[in-house]
């Protein structure tokens, strides 16, 4: 007699499924606890860490435009100005620095920025003036704007 | 693909190359490819026509032209400071093959990863990096010898 159902009972499963395990596996190695062990674990929070990630591409935009905005803000009142303050003048200014390139002044010369810090002062006051003068003198120096073409 | 899960780096240049004169970071190439495979045929085109010419045009590399029994042709590439990139090129035509050839010579061996800022300065502040005392006036005047005012 030859038993030949035993042998139709053994399944080939696929080859590859270690692979298939590091793959996503890989991507969890710096988790905290089993999850960065066990395939089952770690699937779930590997695709989490995705969808943070891709959310997070707009978040980051903003929060880098927050924190440029708190660090001029704090800068500007070290010389005694607000930063809504600075901002508006400078742009009456045809200053068209941008938030990022303001804080790195800010941070790395800060004379530079104490000259930015005078210039919207100065129009500020010659805004002052105009608005609360007669109108009979000459608006200021700053107050002039070049358009260049 | 997570910033923390995959590597990244800062933009870097290989010891300052560039600034004095310019160094040629690809070291050695070595191309491999079959006789009689057709997947090798833009490849064997390119070894008739382009590769002595590049060989010229580079002195700095090394070319090391390998025909073996392979199923892939490959360009193998390392740099100076060891790094060794493959380039698979079954099915290319000869002039794609010489573009990537001049794209390997024009890398720097540094990892192709993520960079994080696409500026890198040695010397960022000029004026002196702010710090709190920056725009403090100081609290004292400064500082000059004492004047002995009792006669000795």
């Amino acid at each position: 007699m030859v038993f030949l159902t035993l042998s139709c009972w053994i399944r080939s499963r696929g080859p590859d499924r270690y692979w298939k395990v590091q793959e996503v596996l890989k991507h969890a190695r710096h988790f905290r606890g089993r999850k960065n062990r066990c395939y089952s674990l770690a699937v779930r929070a590997v695709r989490r860490a995705f969808v943070y990630a891709t959310k997070a591409r707009r978040l980051k935009k903003r929060n880098m435009r927050t924190l440029w905005i708190s660090r001029i803000a704090a800068a500007t009142r070290e010389h005694g100005m607000k930063y809504p303050a600075l901002m508006h003048n400078l742009t009456k200014t045809s200053v068209q620095l941008n938030r990022r390139v303001i804080c790195d002044l800010a941070v790395t010369e800060p004379r530079s920025f104490l000259s930015l810090a005078k210039l919207a002062r100065a129009r500020q006051q010659e805004g002052f003036r105009a608005a609360l003068g007669d109108g009979k003198e000459p608006a200021g120096v700053f107050s002039r704007v070049v358009l260049l073409q | 693909m997570t910033s923390r899960g995959t590597p990244s780096r800062f933009l870097q240049s290989v010891l300052q190359n560039g600034v004095g004169r310019y160094v040629c970071q690809l070291k050695r190439i070595s191309i491999v490819f079959s006789r009689k495979a057709q997947s090798s045929l833009g490849v064997r085109e390119f070894i008739e026509e382009g590769v002595v010419d590049y060989a010229k045009k580079n002195p700095a590399t090394v070319v090391y032209v390998s025909p073996q029994s392979c199923r892939i042709p490959k360009i193998v590439a390392e740099y100076l400071n060891g790094n060794v990139r493959e380039e698979i090129i079954t099915s290319k035509t000869a002039p794609q093959i010489s573009d990537l050839l001049t794209k390997l010579t024009d890398q720097s061996g540094l990892d192709v990863i993520r960079i994080r800022k696409p500026f890198h300065t040695d010397n960022p502040s000029i004026q002196g990096q702010w710090h709190p005392f920056t725009n403090r006036p100081p609290s004292i005047g400064p500082i000059r010898p004492q004047k002995q005012q009792e006669a000795e």
